[in-house]
């Protein structure tokens, strides 16, 4: 085992955590939030001049090919600046999906920055249930479908250009994908599109979904579908799951500095036994988090009931670790931990949307559970 | 040992429970229901103006200052009942803070102007104690209030002054006597916070709200009228006003209504059809927390009944404060949990006030306001003596450590 960076990996985090330092300050972060734009176009350019839009695109349809483990080295990074751009929901959720499909050359177009994609899965009554049947339904109309149904927490959707929409062919069993464009969407529905931001800053959509499509709109198939996004989704989880390593890791930097500034009762608060070993129970957090992470990464390329497993433990773990950093991260900073002028409660924030998307601790335990030895319950197959 | 509500007590639930019922307007405990914290103030003024015309106003005061000759266990009854009905709180700044401090150290002139103004809810309160230099550790705060003739001239800061923004009025720590011990040189004066000299900066949140505020204060001059008592002990008076509290802080009221709600989230949010409520996780989740909401409305009735106890009361007080913050952030995190996904939208304070459709397929109307309250509710833990405080007065008081 060897979990040293390669020289390009370092080259990558270093122009990472540069970007954070340049672009993340926290009087600039809370300037984008405050504007209220769902994405800020600058810094979406500067990711592709960085190559970071191309980095898990592959290299026959302009992108660079990189590695799981490459990514994960630049979500760490910038996870350490709760950055805002729907980065995973384009390139981890939704280029997958399409690199599967007969729509793979448009590709090019995500990885140059000029087409921003968004996955619209989610409906009422989910829960975390993402495998579940979709009651958006396509209904076959001329040559082609019309789509009818709403869709909720559209990540990354109030700046995409394409949705992929999952909805159920009329007398299929499970879901279908379709590539809808914006305007289809807009045109055909009042306030079809409805946005807002989440508590974290970034932006999410809600779809009213009234549209007719052609037949080449349909990019995947339901026999491919459930087992593509249920990948598509882990890779996703896992992707934030390492932003929410860096975000820790910032946390413990950003407290004990703070210790080390704050002066009550003549002295620095660092200096009170009950602030450090407060501190130091989160660093073992920190460091079991980073540890299922990696555990997780070697288990992302596997077949699906090991990649799930991994996964699901490291959403634990992480989920876990993220609730005790950020409350005890806000504890020690007494009231300016929650003021939005101290970048501890844009951690937590952070922390918290990550720790419930795509399910939250208690579902993954089930999850987990259900593949644990010993755990199974009595008629459940291994591999389910 | 007694252990149930007297007939007495009994007819008085039903007495609360008919007035609030009958005078209750259903807009202000809609908005508050799904408000919460720290609730609409110019519903909470309103609602004491209802108060005030059957006497309810100021129930902790003595008799001739318009207050009640209720027992302990009536106080609990009727903030009970209250919470209940969604009614908004008193506003204790007023009626539990500055009020008790007036009329019991206070000069004529001074009752004569603010306890009518308390117990009509005329106007809210500010309270100007902690500074940037100054949180856990209170006796070191700077802001000074030198007598220049008939007049204090007040110069320097505070935060944490919630509500500053809202107050007419507000009742400050100052540092009279810049050449004594830190305890000894404080005093306690009534500021008109429209004073010149006097700005007031919202400081924004983590839940998007802006209700904490910093005063600077920058040659304030302020009638030496003004002053409570006596030069010098302020620090007397500051303790007596917090102490003054000494079960709220288990916010046992605010607590049931939370776990409350908590419930009505279960039942009506689903996963796979099947109500959260019935699900083995949260099922426990909600049980558990039930039985420590119990202990601690219990541990309430026992300071309130004055039973005789080893320990200060001040201990007991940390205790109740300890568990009460535990529980106002286990059972928010615990209605955040019951929302999934749906917790991670924002909601601006002003749409969480907004009427929500029940029906809504992605957003009904439990789900405003609810991630706001749990984000905000991490400061449960830090005001009015952060935990490690709390732990250390229990060390210090209780074992002598």
């Amino acid at each position: 085992m060897d979990f040293s960076l390669s020289d390009e990996q370092v080259l990558l985090r270093d122009s990472a955590e540069r970007f954070v330092r340049e672009e993340y300050k926290l009087d600039a972060r809370r300037r984008l939030v405050a504007a209220g734009d769902p994405i800020s176009a600058e810094h979406w350019r500067q990711y592709a001049e960085l190559g970071w839009l191309a980095l898990p695109i592959p290299e026959d349809v302009g992108g660079l090919g990189g590695s799981f483990v490459d990514l994960m080295v630049l979500m760490v990074a910038l996870g350490s600046g709760c950055v805002l751009e729907p980065y995973i929901p384009n390139l981890v959720l939704c280029a997958p999906i399409l690199d599967r499909s007969p729509a793979r050359s448009l590709l090019g177009a995500v990885a140059d920055g000029s087409l921003r994609l968004a996955l619209a899965h989610d409906e009422a009554g989910d829960r975390f249930n993402l495998a579940g049947p979709r009651t958006t339904q396509a209904t076959a109309a001329g040559d082609g479908f019309l789509l009818t149904g709403a869709k909720t927490l559209v990540l990354g959707g109030p700046s995409a250009d394409r949705f992929i929409v999952s909805a159920t062919i009329t007398g299929e069993p499970a879901c279908s994908l379709f590539l809808v464009h914006r305007d289809q969407v807009e045109d055909q529905v009042e306030q079809a599109l409805s946005r807002y931001p989440l508590i974290d800053g970034t932006w999410a959509a809600d779809l009213s979904l009234s549209v007719e499509v052609s037949a080449d709109a349909l990019i995947v198939r339901s026999d491919r579908a459930t087992a593509l996004l249920d990948e598509a989704i882990d890779r996703a989880t896992l992707a934030y799951l390492a932003e929410a390593v860096g975000s820790m890791e910032t946390c413990l930097e950003i407290c004990s500095a703070y210790l080390k500034i704050r002066k009550q009762f003549g002295q620095a608060i660092g200096k009170f036994q009950a602030l450090q070993h407060i501190l130091a129970e989160m660093f073992v957090e920190a460091q079991e988090a980073r540890s299922i992470l990696y555990q997780a990464l070697s288990q992302i390329g596997a077949d699906a009931s090991l990649r799930r497993r991994a996964v699901s433990a490291a959403k634990i773990v992480i989920g876990q670790a993220s609730q005790i950093i950020s409350r005890q991260g806000v504890q020690l900073h007494g009231g300016y931990g929650v003021t939005d002028e101290y970048p501890i409660s844009h951690h937590f924030k952070r922390l918290m949307v990550i720790e419930k998307l795509f399910g939250d601790i208690e579902h993954h335990t089930t999850r987990f559970a259900g593949t644990a030895p010993g755990l199974q319950a009595p008629d459940s197959s291994p591999a389910a | 040992m007694q252990l149930e509500f007297d007939a007495f007590h009994q007819a008085f639930r039903e007495e609360i429970r008919a007035f609030v019922r009958e005078n209750l307007p259903p807009e202000m405990a809609r908005r508050q229901k799904q408000l919460s914290f720290p609730g609409n103030r110019s519903d909470i003024l309103e609602w004491m103006r209802i108060l005030h015309r059957r006497r309810w106003s100021v129930p902790n005061w003595p008799v001739e200052y318009g207050g009640t000759n209720w027992t302990p266990l009536q106080h609990f009854i009727f903030e009970r009942e209250s919470q209940e009905a969604d009614a908004p709180g008193l506003f204790r700044g007023g009626t539990h803070m500055v009020g008790p401090v007036i009329y019991t150290f206070g000069s004529e002139d001074q009752k004569s102007k603010f306890l009518p103004a308390i117990r009509e809810g005329r106007f809210s309160w500010a309270q100007g104690f902690s500074e940037p230099g100054a949180g856990s550790d209170l006796s070191s705060l700077r802001t000074t209030a030198l007598l220049r003739g008939d007049r204090y001239v007040v110069n320097g800061q505070k935060i944490w002054t919630s509500g500053a923004h809202l107050s007419a009025w507000g009742y400050f720590l100052v540092r009279t006597d810049t050449d004594v011990k830190p305890q000894n040189g404080v005093s306690l004066l009534l500021i008109d916070l429209a004073t010149p000299g006097i700005t007031i900066r919202q400081i924004p949140q983590i839940d998007g709200d802006a209700h904490l505020c910093e005063v600077f204060l920058e040659n304030v001059e302020v009638p030496a009228e003004n002053l409570v008592g006596k030069e010098g002990a302020g620090w007397t008076y500051g303790k007596f006003l917090l102490d003054n509290e000494r079960t709220f802080s288990s916010f046992i009221y605010w607590n049931i209504r939370e776990l409350r709600k908590a419930k009505e989230i279960a039942q009506r949010e689903t996963m796979d059809g099947t109500p959260l409520a019935q699900l083995p996780t949260f099922r426990a989740r909600l049980a558990q927390a039930e039985a420590r909401v119990l202990a601690l409305e219990w541990s309430v009735l026992r300071v309130l009944a004055q039973e005789a106890r080893p320990h200060k009361l001040s201990v007991i007080a940390s205790a109740l404060k300890l568990r009460g913050s535990e529980l106002q952030q286990l059972i928010t995190e615990l209605q955040v949990d019951l929302l999934g996904a749906r917790s991670l939208r924002f909601y601006a304070p002003s749409e969480t006030e907004q009427l929500q459709s029940p029906d809504d397929a992605f957003w009904p109307d439990y789900v405003p306001g609810k991630t706001g309250i749990a984000l905000i509710t991490r400061a449960a833990s830090i005001y009015g003596g952060s935990r490690q405080v709390q732990r250390n007065l229990i060390a210090k008081h209780a074992f002598g450590l």
